[in-house]
């Protein structure tokens, strides 16, 4: 334990030395980089060790409790993996910036590992209002702001019904360390109703959840790449790890609260990529993703806490085994990709889908990491984001020799598979406008690879994407441990073929990648034999094709969005020489500006109360003196004497 | 047998879930009419002995539901030159998950049930997602004929629930359904020519300019 | 791996250009003609590999690595299958997860490939490829999820060859209508047309010549194969015969479904492609009806 407090004091330190050596940048960028990944590699060791089957560890701060189990391991290391690649891709902004930012990972690191409601709750808002000061990083834009107070106001609400949370959970003279919280789980009414609610309001706030999710499209849009990757790979987690602990602290949840996060992450998983279908602007597109995402490890979630309602331990193991990997996995490869979308905006100045285009030649390491990173977010072999949504297949269809409601949750499976139909069309679009084809506009055209500073870290996230997908036992078998704990249950996965499917879908990876480099290696040589010519494309005989004319990000989407009719939020307006397609983001301008705009005109009726005139504020006052003593005196309603 | 009264059923359900998603008035019509003939076929299938009463209601079945009536929509259709199809109101895809939806409902409520006599649990489940989808189609469809054939779906499944009493009640329920279905018809052919000949137009959403 | 897996898999492996040639026979039979010989995408396959290629200037590496990506993940989706009616060469429990991801694999790349050549010909078609997939993707899984519950095993070589039952039978319904729009067929997509604008498969593919085009082909025709295997494999249980009788059913199965495709290509036209999604929706449909029936009985 004492080492994880020296690796989270270096990270302070790298953030100090930034601070302390800025006019001498040379100097200050090694050290940062340095004392960075000293601070993340020292903090993650006691997290390996515990997956890799120690004992957990406990540890205080003073007068607050910390402890690393395996579900804190877990999430330490989605918290520090890709943490340390956005600080070192990070390493160029201005030292203020790099000093709150190695705060907010340390923040985070000690939000996963406290031990009690203060601490947690502490490091909570500091992580919170650390990630408003680094997304309004470019505050001189109105847009940032007005994301930064979005994303301000719905943290703070969700913050509050975490105290509302905590309050009802501990009782009136209850203790507030998370042993004491547990050994009260059995004596709350209703099995915890209000208290599982309250934390899937807001967790659910925090996680992205729909239709609570409406701040986070603007936010990691409008934030710089590195802070997006951080937010939409980490931060966001954090809702995630706040649920699994309230499930392990509670015991047996009830199982309609699993049926309606299975529920809730159906509807999030599906709705979030379609919305991502219809966006245009590269970092929104990736922020709905983040949504969809999330709902998929809801889902997991959601079949884990099923298993645990209906006593399916194998259900219930996988499910959050599913949930865990596919969250560890979702930060790698969503950093990865907020990393290269950062370089193509770095190197391009547009984030418009419909202006770049052909980026492949002019940065071909971008293009290869960010391809890796799109086939893993797409659930395709041989990389980990199959990995992880085979787990959770395999949680969701764990059910079918049982009898009883839990065969119900088979159905989910067909809304996953929709889920990955929409997300492999989305980022067919994305890789394929952006980076493959033609330029699109002269921004594009002069795009340049991005510097090793930069490459460095995206390689780093993408060789994790691939070990993870070759060699998936490695993460599977920690994984499978994590969601043991968080049952409860031992982990006896004999007689279930699941240790067999892990090692054979590692082989089946290892033999597709074999297979397509040995065949593209023997059809190389064949082409070679054979005469081949180059040619412009075929256009149908057009005399002038340019390279506006190649199919944009919208007339992509189109055919899919066209199925989906208004859910989809895509807004047309056509004249009879301009046609212009708009996504709105249907809850926030939907639902929550018009209310907003209705509560404020209400309040607007009693603006004249407020006109400023002091005399008539001293019969206010006079007033009410006045009534509360005839209603101390018992001449006005009240109690007599 | 209890075999073969699954396949009716499972037709029965197909053929709603045909006049859910189909485009085309004709198909629709078709549909029902093939619907007629399924539920003439029904308690012959249900019960193993075949009475002259059984027989009589099969026969009066496929011969009102699935030969005079269609026949009676398709000369309405031509008498009133309907040519263009309208997307209704809900669309079709929505129309068609709503239906999967409706089995679903329908099945659970089954099972649930306390009917008495024993009938194979399909029976109950068609009958109400017929109900609920002939209710759908009524009133999410804009053209009044489709609205009619929503109606024979909805009194269809009335029919098929009427089955699980054939032998308790004997020639109530089938006369009482069979009058049902010849008013409703009757009133909804009269009122579809005097809409034909005011507006111009079987838009029943144009209903709604009667009211002051 | 004992020979019997082997055996049924390379024959199927070689079979499968045949499969195109049966439904385009038996279209141009239903219409007057006399047509292409059966074997003529052998002839076509040995034609192509010796010819040269053209790319365009404006292709990368991705438009050479979709051929061989769309013939590699076929053959990979095809050892996970029990071609011998007994058991695949690769099975695990949640195998079917693999099978669709594989088949994704090939999609992604070939939509790829597409919008590699900056033509807006092949991104239309890239498109609608990818607006259709999506909605196959729940029908084939709903598919799966029946015979699971028919079956209570959870790999494709135990759901496969179940006893047979109403919901099974929606269930190769379902199939067939899923093979119809993943071999890119009537009412889906019309393989015959020659306008780029009604092409939607085609149209994806329209750029790659010589060996490319080839391995492409045969790639279709691979999966097209292994779409016409499942339904017959779940409506015919083979695990109790003798392995050569096994895959001679097998292989008259898969030419009936390949008759059934040219006798539905020669009697109806391909659906307008707003109606497109309603005929995949209907497949779903079909699909979770099967689920409702099994979760009553």
């Amino acid at each position: 334990m004492t080492l994880y407090f020296v690796g989270l004091a270096a990270l302070v330190a790298a953030g100090l030395s930034a601070l302390l050596l800025r006019h001498r940048p040379a100097l200050a960028d090694r050290s940062y980089g340095l004392l960075a990944g000293a601070g993340c590699v020292l903090a993650a060791l006691p997290a390996v060790r515990v997956l890799a089957g120690g004992p957990a560890v406990e540890g205080q701060l003073g007068s607050w409790a910390f402890g690393i189990d395996l579900l804190s391991s877990a999430f330490l290391l989605v918290v520090l993996i890709p943490g340390l690649a956005s600080a070192l891709y990070g390493a160029r902004t201005p030292s203020a910036a790099r000093m709150l930012f190695v705060i907010e990972l340390a923040a985070l690191a000690l939000v996963v590992t406290a031990r009690g409601v203060i601490p947690f709750l502490i490091a909570w808002e500091v992580m919170a209002v650390l990630a408003y000061f680094l997304v309004t990083f470019e505050h001189e834009r109105a847009e940032v702001r007005r994301a930064g107070l979005v994303y301000l106001v719905a943290t703070h609400t969700g913050t509050l019904a975490l105290l509302a949370m905590f309050a009802s959970w501990a009782g009136p003279s209850g203790s507030l360390g998370f042993d004491a919280l547990a050994a009260r789980a059995g004596t709350l009414p209703g099995g915890g109703a209000v208290v599982l609610c309250l934390a899937l309001f807001g967790f659910g706030l925090k996680a992205g959840l729909v239709p609570l999710h409406f701040w986070l499209p603007d936010a990691h849009a409008t934030a710089p790449s590195h802070v997006s990757a951080l937010m939409s790979g980490v931060v966001i987690k954090m809702g995630i790890y706040g649920l699994f602990r309230v499930v392990s602290l509670l015991g047996v949840p009830p199982a309609w609260w699993g049926w309606l996060v299975l529920a809730l992450g159906a509807v999030s998983a599906v709705l979030g990529v379609l919305w991502a279908l219809a966006q245009h602007d590269l970092k929104r597109l990736l922020a709905y993703h983040s949504v969809e995402n999330i709902g998929i490890i809801l889902m997991g979630l959601g079949a884990g806490v099923l298993g645990i309602s209906y006593r399916v331990p194998l259900v219930a193991i996988l499910g959050f085994a599913g949930a865990v990997l596919h969250t560890l996995n979702h930060a790698l490869f969503k950093s990865l990709l907020f990393l290269g979308a950062g370089a193509t905006y770095h190197a391009t100045g547009t984030r418009d889908l419909d202006r770049l285009g052909g980026l492949a030649r002019r940065m071909p390491l971008t293009w290869i990491t960010f391809l890796i990173a799109s086939v893993a977010i797409v659930g395709l072999p041989p990389l980990n984001g199959f990995v992880s949504e085979w787990v959770v297949y395999r949680a969701l269809v764990g059910g079918v020799t049982s009898a009883g409601p839990i065969r119900l949750s088979l159905v989910a499976v067909a809304a996953l598979a929709l889920v990955g139909g929409l997300a492999l069309a989305c980022f067919a679009k994305v890789c394929g406008i952006v980076f493959l084809g033609a330029p699109r506009s002269a921004e594009a055209a002069q795009g340049h690879e991005a510097d090793a500073g930069m490459l460095a870290p995206m390689f780093g996230l993408a060789a994790a994407c691939v070990l993870i997908g070759l060699a998936p036992a490695l993460a599977v078998g920690p994984a499978l441990a994590v969601g043991g704990s968080v049952a409860r249950v031992a982990v006896d996965t004999a007689g279930s073929g699941i240790p067999e499917a892990v090692t054979r879908i590692g082989l089946l990876s290892l033999m597709l990648g074999a297979l397509l480099a040995l065949g593209s290696l023997a059809w190389g040589v064949l082409r070679r034999r054979r005469p081949t010519k180059q040619a412009e494309t075929w256009g149908c005989g057009y005399a002038l094709p340019t390279a506006r004319m190649q199919y944009t990000a919208s007339s992509f989407a189109a055919p899919l969005l066209a199925a989906y009719g208004p859910l989809s939020g895509v807004h047309e307006t056509r004249s009879r020489t301009a046609f212009h397609s708009h996504a709105r983001e249907i809850v926030l301008e939907g639902a929550i500006l018009p209310v907003w705009a209705a509560v404020r005109g209400a309040l607007w009726r009693l603006r004249p109360i407020q006109h400023g005139r002091l005399w008539v504020y001293l019969l206010y006052l006079i007033a009410v003196l006045l009534l509360l003593l005839l209603y101390l005196a018992g001449l006005v309603g009240g109690a007599p004497r | 047998m209890e075999r073969l009264a699954d396949l009716v059923l499972l037709l029965v359900l197909l053929t709603s879930f045909l006049i859910l998603g189909t485009t085309r008035l004709t198909t629709c019509i078709r549909a029902v009419a093939v619907q007629g003939g399924l539920l003439g076929v029904l308690p012959l299938v249900l019960e193993p002995q075949w009475s002259a009463h059984t027989l009589g209601l099969a026969t009066g079945t496929i011969l009102v539901k699935a030969i005079v009536l269609p026949w009676f929509l398709t000369w309405a259709i031509r008498e009133a030159a309907v040519r263009r199809e309208v997307e209704p109101r809900l669309g079709y895809i929505a129309s068609l998950i709503l239906g999967v939806v409706a089995v679903a409902v329908a099945s659970a409520v089954a099972t649930r049930l306390p009917v008495p006599g024993t009938h194979p649990v399909l029976l109950l489940a068609t009958s109400l997602s017929c109900v609920i989808m002939g209710l759908l189609v009524l009133a999410t469809r804009a053209k009044a004929l489709i609205q009619v054939v929503g109606y024979l779906m909805l009194e269809n499944g009335i029919y098929v629930f009427g089955l699980t009493s054939v032998d308790r009640v004997p020639f109530l329920v089938e006369i009482g359904v069979l009058l049902d279905v010849f008013v409703g018809v009757f009133i909804m052919g009269i009122v579809v020519f005097h809409i034909n000949r005011e507006f111009d137009s079987l838009d029943s959403a144009r209903l709604t300019e009667l009211k002051d | 791996m004992t020979a019997g897996p082997l055996l049924s898999l390379g024959a199927v492996l070689v079979l499968a250009p045949a499969l195109p040639g049966v439904a385009t026979k038996t279209k141009s039979l239903l219409t007057g003609r006399r047509g292409a010989p059966v074997l003529q995408l052998y002839w076509d396959l040995v034609r192509l590999l010796r010819k040269g290629a053209v790319y365009s200037t404006t292709t990368s590496w991705m438009f050479r690595l979709a051929p061989v990506a769309g013939a590699v993940t076929p053959l990979l989706a095809a050892i996970l299958l029990p071609l011998d009616g007994r058991g695949a060469v690769l099975q695990f429990s949640g195998d079917f997860v693999a099978f669709a991801a594989l088949l994704a694999l090939g999609r992604f790349t070939l939509i790829l490939a597409a919008l590699d050549t900056g033509s807006s010909f092949e991104g239309m078609g890239a498109s609608r490829d990818a607006a259709f997939a999506s909605l196959v993707e729940p029908a084939l899984f709903l598919c799966f999820v029946v015979l699971m519950l028919a079956t209570g095993r959870l790999s494709l070589s135990g759901m496969l060859g179940a006893a047979p039952a109403p919901s099974l039978a929606m269930v190769a319904v379902s199939l067939f209508f899923v093979l119809l729009a993943e071999a890119s067929r009537v009412p889906v997509d019309d393989p015959a047309t020659h306008l780029e604008l009604t092409m939607i498969h085609e149209v994806a593919v329209l750029d790659h010549s010589g060996p490319d085009l080839a391995l492409l082909l045969y790639g279709a025709a691979l999966r097209m194969a292994l779409f016409a295997a499942l339904p017959v494999s779940v409506l015919v249980s083979r695990a109790e015969w003798v392995a050569p009788l096994a895959l001679a059913v097998l292989v008259a199965g898969m030419v009936l479904v390949a008759v059934a495709v040219g006798i539905i290509e020669s009697s109806m036209a391909r659906l307008r492609l707003s109606r497109v999604p309603q005929f995949l929706v209907a497949a779903s449909v079909l699909a979770s009806l099967g689920v409702i029936l099994q979760l009553l009985t």
